[in-house]
C-alpha cells in the first residue's frame, strides 16, 4: 500500500473532526463487527505514523492526531454496547464523537438506580457477568455474580440473578465442565 | 541502510539484544559467547564498572558494591512496597532522592536507577557493536506489559544516558508475539505468558494480515523468579536456624550464597526431579566450628513453596481474558516468555489452565530480544509488507478528584496512540485554580492508584461552584507515554504537562548527564536539586499529605464531597466530577 502524501495528511487532518466514526473507518453504518476489524487495521496501517516515518515532521504530528481518532473509532465500533450508544447519539445530531469516560460513568450510575449494584466493586463485577451472559458464558457469570455478592452480600438483584444463572447452569452441566477451574 | 537499530530486552535478572537484518534475526553473544548477560552492575574498589556476569559473580564477594534486580527499583517511589523489601533484601544501599526518587549509594557516591540501567544498556550495546562492526546509536527497548508511565519514563531516560535513541518502548509480550508469528502469515488468537526474574504479564493478541493487536495486557509488577528464589531462600534459612541456631540472613556474603544456592536449584530444576543444595563453610557455630549447609529440594517441595505464587499468574490470566472477552479455549497458541517459564511445573499448570500444550520452539530468554529487533528494523526501514502492531494502554488513567476519589479518563486496554477528553468543574464557590492530579490504576481511590504528576491550572473567571468547565484530556503516545491538557471552555485557555515526575530524574538531571555523557552521578555532598518548575513536580509536604491520608471512600458517583477534605487543599481549590455535563458529548 502507498504511503500517504503531505498534501493527504494536510486534507485528512482538516477533515478529521467532521468525519464520524463510521467514516473514519471507511465502513457502513451497518458493517458487521468483522469488518469494522478488517477495516480498522487496513485504515491504521495506511495511517499510522509508523508507517509514515519519511513525512515531515508536522505533518506526523498531524498524522499522530488521525491515529488517535482512528483508535478511538475503533474502540466504540468494536463494542456492541458502546456502538448503539453512538448510533443513538448521531441519530439524535448530538455529535461525531462520544465521551467514553463520561458515557461509562452515566451507564454506572444508571447501573446503580437500578440497583444492578451499590459498590464500584459490586457493578464491576456485575457488569462482568452481564457480559458473560452475553456471550452465553454461564459459568463465569455465576462466578462473577458471587463476586459481586460479596461486596453487598443483602443485594436481592444480584441473588436473583445468581439463582437464575445457578438454575439455567444445572440445566446445561454437561457442556461447561472443561471451563471449571 | 547506513544506520543499525538493535532490539533490547532489558530484564531483571539478564539483558539480551538482537538485530535484525535482511529479514534474519540474529541474537548477539556477548565476548564470552553467552546471548544473555546478567543485569548486574559492580563497582569495583578501583572506579571501573563491571556489567554482566562478572558482576554476578562478584556479588558473593562485594555484595554491598553490586547491584542486582534494579528493574525491580526503577520509577518507584522510594516510599513503595517494592523499594521496602529491596532494602531489606539487597546489600547494597537504597537511599531516598529528591521527590521521593530511590538512589544507590555505592562508596560515596549516589546514582539514579535510570544511570544504573543505563550501565547495562550500555553493555548491551557494545556487545551489539563488536558483534555489528559498527557503532549502533538506535535501539527498540522492551518493557514489561504492565509498567506504568514511571517506570517507562525512567526506562526511556536510560537509553538516553547510555547514548542510545529509544525508538519505542515496546511491551515485552507483544515482542515476543511479534517474534513467533513474524512473516509467518498467521492468522491466530494467542496468549503470551511472560514469567521473568521481577514481573509477570499476559498478553491476549489477535495476529492476522501481518497485524498483531493486542485485545487486553495485565500484569503484576511485583511478581517474578525471583520471588520464587526468595521462598527457596527462607526455607533454607529456617531449616538452618532449626538446626544449628545460627541465622544466615544476618551475613550479607552467606545471603548472597543463599540466593546463588536458591537460583541455581530452581533452573536445576527445570531439567531435573531435585537439586542438591550444599554450601561449605556458610556459617559458624558458637564454638567457632564451621558449618555447611545441604538440602535436597525436590521438585515437588519446590511445587509446594511455590503454588500459590503460580496460581497468582493464573488470577491475572482470568482478568485478562475476561478483559479480551475470551476463555482459554478460545486461544490457538500460547508462547511462554522468562527463565521460569522452563520449569515443568510452570509448564504443566500453563497447560492445565489453557487447555494445550504450550509452544516450545521459541527460545523463552531470546524471543523478546528477538521481537524487538524486529520492530526496531520495522521502525529504521519501514516498508508497507511489514509487521504492523497495534498495542494498548494497560493501566486505566485517572484524574484526582474531591473526597479522595480518581475518576477514569482513559480506561485500560484502550488501543494507543489515543486521546480522551473527560469535562470537570470547580467544587467550591469562586475557585480561582484547581489541582490537576494525574493517575495510573484501578482503584477509584486515589492514594490506592500511582501518581504520575499533577500541575495547577487557574486564569478561568471565579465563577460559583459547577459553573466553570474544564475540559481535560489525556493523550497516550504509540510509546505508551502520557501527556495531559487541560483548558477552560469559556476562555479557551489552555495549559498541558507531559508527565515527569516520573523517572526520579529531573529534566535538569537528565541532560546534564547526557551533557556529560557519564553514567555517575555526583557525590553525597552535592546532592542535586529537585526541578524548579514545579508544575510538575509535587512539592514534598503535598506528597507526604497525599499517602498518609487514608481517606474514606465515598459512595457512589453522586456523593457531594465534604469541602473540608484535607487531600488535596488548604485552600479550596478542587475538581469535582462534574455530573450534569455527561449530556455535553
Amino acid at each position: 500500500m502507498a504511503a500517504i502524501t503531505p498534501a493527504e495528511v494536510r486534507a485528512l487532518a482538516s477533515l478529521v473532526d467532521e468525519l464520524d466514526y463510521y467514516q473514519l473507518l471507511e465502513v457502513s453504518r451497518d458493517a458487521p463487527a468483522s469488518a469494522v476489524k478488517r477495516a480498522y487495521y487496513t485504515v491504521t496501517r495506511r495511517l499510522h505514523p509508523d508507517a509514515n516515518r519519511d513525512l515531515p515532521a508536522a505533518d506526523r504530528a498531524s498524522l499522530e492526531n488521525v491515529a488517535r481518532r482512528i483508535s478511538e473509532a475503533y474502540q466504540v465500533l468494536r463494542d456492541g454496547r458502546r456502538r448503539n450508544a453512538y448510533d443513538a447519539q448521531l441519530a439524535a445530531g448530538a455529535g461525531s464523537r462520544i465521551r467514553l469516560a463520561e458515557a461509562e460513568a452515566q451507564a454506572g450510575r444508571e447501573a446503580s438506580a437500578h440497583h444492578m449494584g451499590r459498590t464500584p466493586n459490586g457493578r464491576r463485577y456485575f457488569n462482568l457477568a452481564r457480559g458473560d451472559l452475553d456471550r452465553g458464558d454461564l459459568a463465569s457469570a455465576q462466578r462473577n455474580l458471587r463476586t459481586a455478592l460479596t461486596f453487598e452480600p443483602d443485594n436481592t438483584f444480584l441473588r436473583k440473578k445468581l439463582d437464575e444463572v445457578t438454575a439455567s447452569l444445572r440445566g446445561s452441566s454437561s457442556n461447561r465442565a472443561p471451563y471449571s477451574r | 541502510m547506513a544506520e543499525i537499530a538493535v532490539g533490547i530486552d532489558l530484564g531483571t535478572s539478564n539483558s539480551c539484544v538482537a538485530v535484525a537484518r535482511g529479514g534474519r534475526v540474529e541474537v548477539l553473544a556477548n565476548s564470552y559467547g553467552e546471548h544473555v548477560t546478567a543485569s548486574v552492575v559492580h563497582f569495583a574498589k578501583d572506579g571501573a564498572v563491571l556489567v554482566g556476569n562478572a558482576a554476578r559473580a562478584a556479588l558473593i564477594h562485594d555484595p554491598h558494591h553490586t547491584v542486582a534486580s534494579s528493574k525491580r527499583l526503577i520509577g518507584r517511589y522510594s516510599f513503595s512496597e517494592e523499594v521496602k523489601k529491596a532494602r531489606a533484601v539487597y546489600s547494597y544501599e537504597i537511599v531516598d532522592g529528591p521527590g521521593h526518587s530511590v538512589r544507590v549509594k555505592i562508596r560515596d557516591e549516589l546514582f539514579s536507577l535510570p544511570e544504573i540501567a543505563a550501565m547495562v544498556l550500555k553493555e548491551m550495546k557494545l556487545v551489539a557493536e563488536a558483534r555489528v562492526g559498527k557503532s549502533v546509536k538506535q535501539a527498540v527497548i522492551t518493557v514489561p506489559a504492565y509498567f506504568n508511565d514511571n517506570q517507562r519514563q525512567a526506562t526511556k531516560d536510560a537509553g538516553r544516558i547510555a547514548g542510545l535513541e529509544v525508538l519505542r518502548l515496546l511491551n515485552e509480550p507483544t515482542a515476543a508475539a511479534l517474534a513467533y508469528g513474524f512473516g509467518r502469515g498467521l492468522t491466530q488468537r494467542v496468549a503470551v505468558y511472560d514469567l521473568g526474574g521481577g514481573t509477570f504479564d499476559i498478553s491476549i493478541l489477535e495476529i492476522g494480515q501481518d497485524v498483531f493487536e493486542v485485545l487486553a495486557t495485565c500484569g503484576d509488577t511485583y511478581l517474578g523468579g525471583d520471588d520464587f528464589d526468595d521462598r527457596v531462600i527462607d526455607l533454607l534459612a529456617d531449616e538452618f536456624v532449626a538446626k544449628h541456631g545460627v541465622n544466615v540472613r544476618k551475613d550479607p556474603y552467606a545471603l548472597e550464597k543463599l540466593k546463588f544456592a536458591a537460583e541455581n536449584a530452581k533452573r536445576a530444576l527445570s531439567v531435573e526431579d531435585q537439586a542438591e543444595i550444599r554450601i561449605p563453610e556458610i556459617a559458624r557455630s558458637p564454638s567457632g566450628e564451621p558449618l555447611t549447609l545441604e538440602h535436597t529440594l525436590t521438585a515437588k517441595e519446590f511445587g509446594a513453596l511455590v503454588g500459590d505464587l503460580v496460581q497468582r499468574t493464573f488470577k491475572v490470566c482470568d482478568e485478562a481474558l475476561q478483559q479480551a472477552g475470551l476463555v482459554p479455549r478460545d486461544l490457538e497458541g500460547v508462547i511462554l516468555v522468562g527463565g521460569p517459564t522452563r520449569l515443568p511445573m510452570i509448564r504443566e499448570a500453563v497447560t492445565h489452565y489453557f487447555g494445550q500444550t504450550p509452544k516450545t520452539d521459541v527460545d523463552p530468554d531470546q524471543v523478546v530480544a528477538m521481537g524487538a529487533a524486529i520492530h526496531a528494523s520495522t521502525l529504521v526501514e519501514g516498508t508497507a509488507q511489514d509487521a504492523f502492531l497495534l498495542d494498548v494502554t494497560p493501566l486505566s488513567l485517572r484524574i484526582g478528584v474531591a473526597g479522595g476519589l480518581a475518576e477514569p479518563v482513559i480506561e485500560r486496554n484502550t488501543p494507543v496512540p489515543i486521546e480522551q477528553t473527560r469535562t470537570f468543574t470547580t467544587y467550591q464557590d469562586f475557585q480561582e485554580s484547581v489541582k490537576i492530579q494525574v493517575f495510573q490504576g484501578e482503584s477509584r481511590k486515589a492514594a490506592e492508584n500511582e501518581l504520575l504528576g499533577q500541575f495547577e491550572f487557574s486564569g478561568f473567571k471565579k465563577l460559583a461552584r459547577g459553573q466553570v468547565k474544564i475540559d481535560v484530556t489525556f493523550s497516550i503516545n504509540s510509546d505508551g507515554l502520557v501527556n495531559v491538557t487541560a483548558s477552560d471552555r469559556d476562555t479557551g485557555r489552555k495549559a498541558s504537562t507531559a508527565i515527569t515526575l516520573s523517572s526520579g530524574l529531573s529534566s535538569q538531571e537528565l541532560e546534564a548527564i547526557v551533557a556529560e555523557n557519564r553514567t555517575k552521578r555526583v557525590t553525597n555532598d552535592a546532592p542535586p536539586a529537585s526541578d524548579a518548575s514545579a508544575l510538575e513536580v509535587l512539592d514534598d509536604s503535598e506528597f507526604a499529605s497525599l499517602i498518609e491520608e487514608d481517606l474514606e471512600q465515598l459512595g457512589g458517583l453522586g456523593v457531594a464531597p465534604e469541602p473540608s477534605n484535607a487531600l488535596f487543599d488548604r485552600k479550596p481549590r478542587d475538581l469535582s466530577s462534574d455530573e450534569k455535563d455527561d449530556s455535553e458529548v
